[in-house]
């Protein structure tokens, strides 16, 4: 069966997709479309051209370059015919599909009193395939555990785009929900878990109903901006963990202060390439100066898969091997 | 006596098809304030429903009903999986393959099908300017079409009967 991504692609370039080798395309990770230009793809940090047959190349002149029907015609169906209807997303820069697949938009912008208020003339497409990886929290939840307060500690998982940052808190969002600690001696039942998902796209919720699995005792609060979500959900949800995707304004530290007060154990995500980033980041390095995070999380991903270190409050790096668990158990 | 039998059909066929006749332009007026009432209700959808097309089509398509009706509604199927056509394209063939069975005109169909160039492709807006405009034509149309049916309803419906008689009349 094709995934639902493949839907919003007219019918020239789905076939042109679908004409992928295996191997490429069941890692695909994005599509880029540009108008008059070749078609990318990317798999796991490598980049291929399509050619008008649907083999790969690496050579740009000999690629399938979409012309202003193919763009139309995409624009067309990811909005569902009705642009009017995405103004807000339009403003933002991407639209999100159902499936929680993002997809980033370029053009020329149109402005109002100074900010930007749409995009016309959409010619640059980047189509973000989410991918739902039950298991990917596996390795890192057994060193975020609380054994007192038998929760999990205040978390900010840092890391450049695409590394799979959303991927490792949907999967702690549903194993710390469900209670699935992966540790032999954590045997506390699973928490309440509120999801702020200003982008659709840790749940992938479709009316309101999250697409993929984040737990039986999650609530998320879909196209919320953060800060405003984060307020809402303390207030009126009584969540036990708060999860949040990608904070860095003013205002979502706020939030996110308040939710330590409230008694909410917060797991956060923020780009960054490094433990070192953060200082330099006006509203992350007050945070971290603070001691809000007890626990810091870096990922990278290889050819062998994701990798990540762990540090503590003081930003010292930890060994990977959870208290009270010997080598051998944290590896299986 | 089939002289006679001949006499009547011819005249009952030449009614029949002045009634028609007259019927269509009576229809037509009709017709354009139905495809009046249908945008200014999409206008409505998108102005306050935020609602996608497909299913604003649809909705329209089940109000307004008839042939008109029938049109949006094509339109919002050809929009749908599997043919996922474009705004355009989908109106552009319901408007081909529904308007016969309307009363009207080219002309109407004209005003839909430029219309149809920018359904769905930019914000409110601007959906709404292209809306008023495709309105105040058809509005034009419909006052033309009232004046003509003013002028020839009646005429052919009387027109039918007489033009039958006449034949009866030179061939007895």
């Amino acid at each position: 069966m094709d995934p639902n991504w493949l839907s919003v692609f007219p019918d020239r370039l789905r076939h042109l997709l679908q004409k992928l080798p295996p191997s490429v395309f069941t890692r695909l990770e994005e599509v880029r479309i540009r108008e008059s230009r070749p078609l990318e793809v990317n798999t796991g940090g490598r980049f291929y051209f399509l050619t008008a047959d649907g083999g790969i190349t690496r050579d740009a002149e000999a690629a399938f370059k979409p012309d202003k029907q193919d763009s139309s015609r995409l624009l067309d169906l990811i909005t569902n015919h009705s642009l009017y209807t995405m103004e807000e997303e339009l403003r933002k820069g991407f639209i999100t599909i159902p499936g929680g697949h993002r997809i980033g938009l370029a053009g020329r912008t149109v402005l109002g009193g100074g900010k930007v208020e749409h995009i016309r003339d959409i010619s640059g497409f980047n189509i973000r395939i989410a991918r739902e990886v039950c298991g990917a929290a596996d390795q890192v939840l057994p060193l975020l555990l609380d054994f007192k307060q038998k929760s999990v500690l205040h978390t900010l998982i840092l890391s450049p785009p695409q590394q799979g940052k959303t991927t490792l808190i949907r999967d702690l969002a549903r194993q710390i929900s469900s209670g699935t600690w992966r540790h032999p001696e954590a045997r506390w039942p699973g928490l309440k878990v509120a999801i702020v998902d200003e982008r659709s796209e840790i749940a992938g919720c479709r009316d309101g109903v999250p697409s993929y699995d984040v737990g039986p005792r999650t609530d998320v609060m879909d196209g919320c901006p953060k800060a405003e979500g984060m307020m809402m959900m303390i207030r009126s949800m009584s969540p036990e963990v708060m999860v949040v995707d990608e904070i860095g304004r003013p205002e979502d530290a706020e939030a996110l202060v308040e939710a330590l007060h409230a008694g909410v154990r917060v797991i956060a995500t923020a780009h960054g390439a490094d433990i070192d980033d953060i200082g330099s980041r006006p509203v992350l390095s007050k945070l971290v100066d603070s001691g809000f995070f007890q626990m810091y999380v870096t990922l990278r991903r290889s050819d062998q898969g994701l990798t990540f270190r762990l540090w503590d409050a003081k930003r010292r790096g930890i060994p990977l091997i959870p208290p009270g668990m010997k080598g051998r158990e944290a590896d299986a | 006596m089939l002289k006679m039998l001949g006499a009547v059909l011819v005249i009952a066929a030449t009614t029949l098809a002045g009634w028609l006749q007259a019927r269509q332009y009576a229809n037509r007026p009709q017709q354009i304030r139905r495809l009046i009432l249908a945008l200014k209700r999409l206008e409505t959808e998108i102005m306050y429903g935020f609602t996608p097309l497909p299913d604003a089509l649809d909705r329209i398509g089940e109000q307004s009903g008839g042939a008109v009706g029938s049109i949006f509604h094509r339109a919002a199927q050809n929009m749908k999986p599997p043919d996922n056509r474009t705004a355009q394209e989908a109106l552009q063939l319901a408007l081909e393959a529904g308007w016969k069975t309307t009363a009207m005109k080219a002309v109407e169909q004209d005003i839909m099908r430029q219309f149809s160039y920018t359904l769905g492709t930019s914000d409110r807006k601007d959906q709404l300017g292209h809306i008023a405009t495709a309105v105040r034509q058809l509005e034009s149309e419909e006052h033309e079409a009232r004046e003509e049916q003013n002028r020839y309803e009646k005429m052919f419906r009387s027109l039918g009967l007489l033009f039958g008689a006449f034949i009866v009349i030179i061939l007895y």
